[in-house]
């Protein structure tokens, strides 16, 4: 390997091409440098996170299904960081203030347990996906936007000729090599941005459905003993 | 944000830094090319030759009158007959050329007419044992006069004088033999073939001709080629942006005369004077092509880089004519 800084326009040098480049140019590449930086970011922290998270409820519910009394397990569970956890406690106070009066409706608490414990999932599932929809849209808009920057290039390298009068590949070569540059670093940002949120959309529907399996279950216990109380 | 997520910033930053300072740093470029051996060639085009052709530079001066040696190297004169003087006791060899000479004139083949057959014989007989021995001087020369006595009497006087010539000759011939040949020093090839008189007509004086470039104040051959690729060099982005009219007409040349100023301007518009490469195909395109070439040559006018000397000079380029044709 080479150890000198490589500055000329025949090897691939990014930062070569990068200093060579129009202003324009030059802020698209590093708005797709940050877009690329960004992504891998959300990568890295998703991924850690949604891992632990399924672990962490795997664990909850099979301790949730162990458990005797569900007071006292909302007693010492309720206050983890966790969804089901979450969607665990919002049942639990509408079950409680459902059941605080005399009389109980049993119809209307089975609907107001459903919807509670409903709106608590799609709240962690909205929590959970808060980062997917960045890489959606640097995954759908990273290639145009590093396509703007190569058309401006070669418009620029095609006024270059205009201006000099001369054809030869020695003029042209350099500036669309660095205007094709711009494409290259958005399709290097989009393509991470992309399999990454297939991949992650995947993974938070496996999270939405366990919390909903979760959630059913933990309905159908609380309206046996909703039926049992009479 | 929460603490993973600037965590993951930190490191997705890294990640990038290192992969841009890698490529940067020539990870991803190829090692040198190899540099092609063979040794490059100076080319240049040339479109045109001229009619007419200048000498380079002729010198007025004569080469040296030195006359060319011949032979091998001559020893030192001197010793050359010393040497020599051994060399003849062989050379007995060469003694034998006189003896014929005379041998011929007594025995002349028309003569011994009225008996051929003894007359020749007995000649080559005494003629082999003459050669060898000194010695034997007497013995050869006796027999030879005898038997051309007795078989023509009527001719023995003649063929008595020439025994009698004989007989000196083999006695010089012997003498010879013991001491220095003057035929033998003298046959040595020294010096040149050249004549006595090759030195004449030429002097050793300095000539009186100072002339030093070509006479001629003409521009030749290879400057006018030279001149015509300069300038067609230079109107060639011109040419490039000139749009072919149609199939067939970069077939089409068109002479053009050129009338330039001294600093390669233009001192009128451009004129063609001719075409070649006409045919049925693209003759509806000549004007078209007329007018690119005049709109070449006017487009890129001011022609640098000519050579200031062979401008108003005889065929100069102060009024030049050549060919041009689109390219493609």
């Amino acid at each position: 390997m080479n150890p000198v800084l490589n500055m000329d326009a025949a090897t691939l040098s990014p930062i070569a091409l990068f200093l060579q480049a129009d202003w324009v140019v030059k802020s698209v590449m590093a708005g797709l440098l940050l877009a690329s930086i960004w992504t891998w970011a959300i990568i890295i922290a998703f991924s850690g996170r949604l891992r632990r998270t399924r672990a962490e409820m795997g664990r909850f519910e099979r301790d949730f299904w162990k458990a005797e009394d569900i007071d006292a397990f909302h007693k010492a569970e309720s206050n983890r960081d966790l969804p089901s956890a979450r969607v665990f406690s919002a049942g639990v106070q509408e079950w409680r203030r459902s059941t605080a009066s005399g009389t109980v409706d049993k119809g209307g608490t089975r609907e107001r347990l459903a919807t509670s414990m409903g709106a608590a999932v799609a709240l962690e599932i909205d929590k959970l996906s808060d980062r997917l929809n960045i890489l959606a849209t640097i995954g759908s808009v990273a290639p145009f936007v590093g396509l703007f920057g190569t058309v401006w290039g070669i418009m620029r390298s095609f006024t270059s000729i205009a201006s000099a009068q001369n054809s030869s590949l020695a003029v042209v070569a350099p500036g669309i090599a660095e205007a094709l540059f711009a494409t290259a670093i958005g399709l290097f940002a989009a393509i991470p941005a992309v399999i990454a949120y297939n991949r992650f959309s995947h993974g938070v529907n496996k999270v939405e459905a366990g919390l909903n399996r979760f959630a059913d279950g933990f309905h159908t216990t609380l309206s046996r003993q909703l039926d049992a109380a009479r | 944000m929460e603490r993973g997520e600037k965590l993951a910033i930190g490191i997705a930053v890294a990640g990038h830094a290192v992969l841009f300072a890698l490529l940067s740093l020539g990870f991803l470029a190829s090692p040198e090319p190899l540099k092609p051996s063979v040794p490059p060639v100076e080319v240049s085009l040339v479109e045109d030759i001229a009619l007419e052709q200048t000498s380079p530079a002729p010198t007025a001066e004569a080469a040296p009158s030195i006359a060319p040696e011949q032979g091998p190297p001559e020893d030192a004169a001197p010793p050359a007959p010393a040497e020599y003087a051994p060399a003849p006791e062989p050379a007995p060899a060469p003694v034998p050329a006189p003896a014929p000479k005379v041998a011929p004139a007594p025995a002349p083949q028309p003569r011994p007419k009225p008996a051929p057959a003894p007359v020749p014989v007995p000649k080559p007989k005494p003629a082999p044992p003459r050669p060898t021995p000194a010695a034997e001087k007497a013995a050869p020369a006796k027999p030879a006069p005898a038997k051309p006595a007795a078989a023509t009497p009527a001719k023995a006087a003649p063929a008595k004088t020439a025994t009698a010539a004989a007989k000196p000759a083999a006695k010089s011939a012997a003498a010879k033999g013991s001491g220095a040949s003057p035929t033998a020093t003298a046959a040595r090839p020294r010096g040149s073939r050249l004549g006595d008189d090759f030195l004449k007509g030429l002097s050793d004086r300095p000539s009186p001709s100072k002339a030093e470039a070509a006479p001629a104040a003409k521009m030749g051959a290879q400057a006018a080629a030279n001149i015509g690729s300069a300038i067609l060099r230079q109107v060639q982005p011109c040419a490039n942006r000139q749009v072919n009219p149609g199939p067939g007409a970069e077939r089409i040349r068109v002479a053009i005369n050129l009338r330039l100023n001294r600093d390669g301007t233009l001192a009128g518009k451009p004129r063609v004077v001719g075409h070649t490469g006409v045919d049925d195909e693209n003759q509806r395109y000549v004007d078209r092509v007329d007018d690119l070439a005049i709109a070449t040559f006017t487009g890129c006018s001011p022609l640098r880089g000519l050579p200031d000397e062979l401008y108003d000079v005889q065929n100069g380029w102060s009024n030049f004519t050549l060919r041009y044709k689109l390219p493609g």
